[in-house]
């Protein structure tokens, strides 16, 4: 298992090499090319000037090298074997000694910030959406699924397949625009709050809600909640409508099979065949797409921080695509596609669990 | 097809037929059909139907105008006729294979948008005030418009952000600038079934060409090619389109329209390439492959003429769900203010309705949004029909 791990890990680097080799192409031959918006606006100025900072960025983040060059250094950057390299006076890298080192993901150019504290800020926000969301679709979506499969072509089943498509179907962007337009707004409903991630006072909160003298006081963590609830429902009902119908399918499919037909035979109860029987085989198909699930929750908060104004993952590599900022648009595709390939990782592991057959020694 | 479904199975149907008459059996697919057949009306005829200039003005001064010819651009005549080319080469000549009907289409079609293109110079400037002058003046004895008279860029900047309620005219209410929420939605559905179908074929013939050399070559071939798609498959679809679009130089603007379907397109492929590969690599093992090979069929030949059509059938399926999910990243895309800039598009117009003042306009929530769904809906729809149709198992667990 240990062996199988490993080898998997190290199968990972070639395809985030790909990957973010890609993307960094996409990028340095689009017109404007790396750090492109940055130097355009430079036009305003007078040539003086304007040469200066040109003279800025390529002194400190080599823009003006070839652009096979710029990935290389940014891969020696990244990995944790290779040369070690200072800033001088003037922020000019100079490469010292070979060897291990801590990686880095480098500064941004836009931002003259350090790339990890801004994913450091930003990462949490969208892993905070993805794991409210996943664990509630995949219990909502087995337990109806399971009450679907029971009662299989009557009324209710049949009503729920069609209204699991057609809410599979709603488009994300009108089921936010609708919430926000309807339970966010002032002319309607005020419930929510139309976007962002805390109140602006919510630092003078205390954690928890509690009673003060001026009345009720919602704390920190509440407000925090009251935030999430419309993106997070907006992200929820997608997947649970495809999970469902899944679990539906998979778990008819089980109980036709000869296995459920002889525990039948047995006489056993049809709780017992379901629970014991049908029920840790229907699993595994929902296993596998959760591997699917994952990445596109990722991507799909992408749109979901963007409605909802969340300094998520989504809006980091949003910005960064439109400055053209070389590490934070690299650092954000090897992140997200790090968490993607760890994701399917992580469920081909999961289906060992829920078949013991399947084994990778 | 229904005249199919009524009667007995004649013995002569081939597979594709069987799976078409097993997918319109039931009431949903139906449903999704006939709404795909109405948007597929208005989007081809839409400048007949919702347009400022009348079909025909009879003014006192005695002359006849037809101001609505005279602006049709050459997309707009081409498209209806083609639309009726095709109706004419499906229904009249039914005894001529398919082959030699879709080759004709093609050629003659072809003719007749070149010879649109070349011939038909609308006049640049649109004057949709004149006719309302007229009216207003008094000159106009009778004219014929259309159902719906406004243009989609008819900007009347006095009824700004009208309610439905408002005035009769108005169905669907108007825009922050004065058009006609209508009259831009059905405009709307051409960019959207555009979208749809043509990104889906770019991304299917690239799909449908690497799944293929992958699944009939195997090997060192598949190898490489499995890393790509993995590639392809780790980076999220829609990132992958966030950053095509975004780094399009913004001379491509008038083409922008052409520019999203290839670059949705090419993110799309990989689910194509993942069945056929599946397919091909079960196909090639069998017999008639093998009898073809010793044929000495050239490898197009074996490929597209004798394993496509038995490979075909789960990658129409994926292809029913991939025009709904390109018409949803076109709406998307245009919600985030990244799609088209001047054409009328569903998403943009939802993404209107919070923006500005920050009232909530409920009509341009609802209409727009109404619209994305029931086409998406409605190919989801199709392509759940379809494959229930060719999947034997589940055909067994629905008649259970």
């Amino acid at each position: 298992m240990a062996n199988y791990i490993i080898r998997r890990l190290i199968l990972l680097v070639p395809t985030l090499l790909g990957m973010t080799f890609v993307v960094f192409m996409i990028m340095a031959l689009s017109p404007g090319g790396i750090g492109g918006s940055l130097l355009n606006d430079l036009g305003e100025l007078d040539s003086q000037q304007s040469r200066a900072i040109r003279q800025y960025y390529e002194n400190r983040y080599g823009i003006n090298q070839p652009v096979i060059v710029q990935y290389v250094k940014w891969l020696n950057l990244v990995s944790p074997v290779g040369f070690r390299s200072q800033r001088d006076e003037t922020g000019k890298p100079h490469y010292t000694s070979f060897g291990f080192k801590w990686p880095d993901l480098g500064e941004s150019m836009a931002k003259h910030r350090p790339v990890s504290t801004m994913i450091a800020e930003a990462l949490p926000i969208t892993l905070l959406l993805n794991l409210i969301t996943t664990p509630i679709v995949y219990i909502l979506a087995i337990l109806m699924g399971i009450y679907a499969a029971r009662y299989r072509g009557k009324m209710l089943d049949v009503g729920l397949s069609t209204s699991m498509l057609a809410l599979w179907s709603l488009p994300t962007i009108m089921i936010a625009v609708l919430l926000i337009g309807f339970l966010a707004n002032r002319d309607n409903l005020h419930w929510f709050p139309p976007g962002g991630f805390n109140s602006v006072e919510a630092h003078t909160m205390a954690f928890l809600p509690h009673r003060t003298e001026a009345g009720f006081e919602r704390g920190w963590l509440l407000d925090r909640g009251w935030h999430l609830v419309l993106p997070v429902l907006c992200m929820l009902y997608g997947s649970f409508a495809w999970l469902m119908k899944l679990m539906r399918s998979s778990l008819l499919e089980n109980l036709s099979a000869d296995f459920v037909r002889t525990a039948r035979a047995k006489g056993l109860s049809d709780n017992r065949v379901l629970w014991g029987h049908a029920f840790r085989n229907s699993l595994l198909p929902l296993i596998t797409v959760l591997a699917g699930v994952l990445p596109g929750l990722l991507a799909g908060s992408v749109v979901i921080e963007k409605i909802f104004s969340l300094p998520g993952m989504g809006n980091l590599a949003i910005e960064a695509i439109n400055a053209r900022d070389r590490e934070v648009v690299l650092a954000t595709t090897l992140i997200s596609g790090l968490l993607s390939l760890l994701c399917i990782l992580v469920a081909d592991l999961l289906y060992t669990l829920a078949d013991p057959r399947v084994s990778y020694e | 097809m229904t005249r199919l479904a009524l009667q007995p199975a004649p013995p002569r149907l081939t597979y594709l037929q069987m799976v078409l008459r097993d997918t319109l059996r039931g009431v949903g697919p139906r449903v999704g059909l006939a709404w795909l057949v109405v948007l597929t009306f208005l989007a081809v005829f839409a400048p007949f139907l919702a347009n400022s200039y009348p079909y025909a003005v009879r003014t006192t001064d005695g002359s006849l105008s037809f101001p609505l010819f005279r602006y049709l651009r050459p997309v707009d005549v081409a498209l209806p006729v083609m639309t009726l080319l095709a109706l004419l080469a499906w229904r009249l000549f039914g005894r001529v294979p398919a082959r030699w009907r879709l080759l004709v289409w093609v050629l003659a079609s072809s003719a007749v948008c070149a010879a649109c293109f070349l011939t038909i110079k609308p006049p640049l400037r649109q004057t949709y005030d004149r006719y309302r002058e007229q009216v207003k003046q008094g000159e106009v004895i009778w004219a014929i418009t259309t159902p719906i008279p406004y243009s989609p860029s008819d900007r009347l900047s006095e009824l700004r952000f009208l309610a439905p309620s408002a005035s009769p005219w108005r169905l669907m209410g108007t825009e922050g600038n004065g058009a006609d929420v209508f009259s831009r939605m059905v405009h709307a559905s051409r960019i959207a079934m555009a979208i749809g179908l043509i990104a889906t074929s770019i991304a299917l013939v690239i799909g449908v060409i690497v799944g293929g050399l992958m699944g009939y070559f195997s090997g060192i071939v598949d190898l490489i090619g499995m890393r790509l798609v993995e590639i392809f498959a780790a980076v999220p679809t829609f990132f992958l389109l966030l950053i095509l679009v975004a780094v399009m130089p913004p001379e491509w603007n008038p083409y922008k329209l052409y520019v999203m379907m290839v670059i949705i397109g090419i993110t799309g492929w990989v689910g194509y390439a993942r069945f056929v590969r599946a397919e091909f690599l079960r196909l090639r093992e069998q017999d008639f492959v093998t009898s073809a090979r010793a044929c000495g069929l050239p490898l197009s030949s074996i490929l597209f003429r004798h394993m496509l059509p038995n490979g075909m059938a789960p990658v129409l399926v994926e292809a029913s769900f991939g025009v709904a999910g390109a018409i949803l990243a076109e709406s998307t895309l245009s919600f985030l203010g990244l799609g088209l800039v001047d054409q009328p598009s569903w998403g943009q117009m939802l993404s209107e309705s919070i923006s500005g003042t920050g009232s909530f306009k409920w009509w341009m929530a609802f209409f727009p949004g109404m619209a994305i769904f029931l086409t998406v809906f409605a190919y989801n729809l199709v392509g759940e029909s379809l494959r229930d149709a060719i999947d034997p198992h589940t055909r067994k667990v629905a008649a259970l």
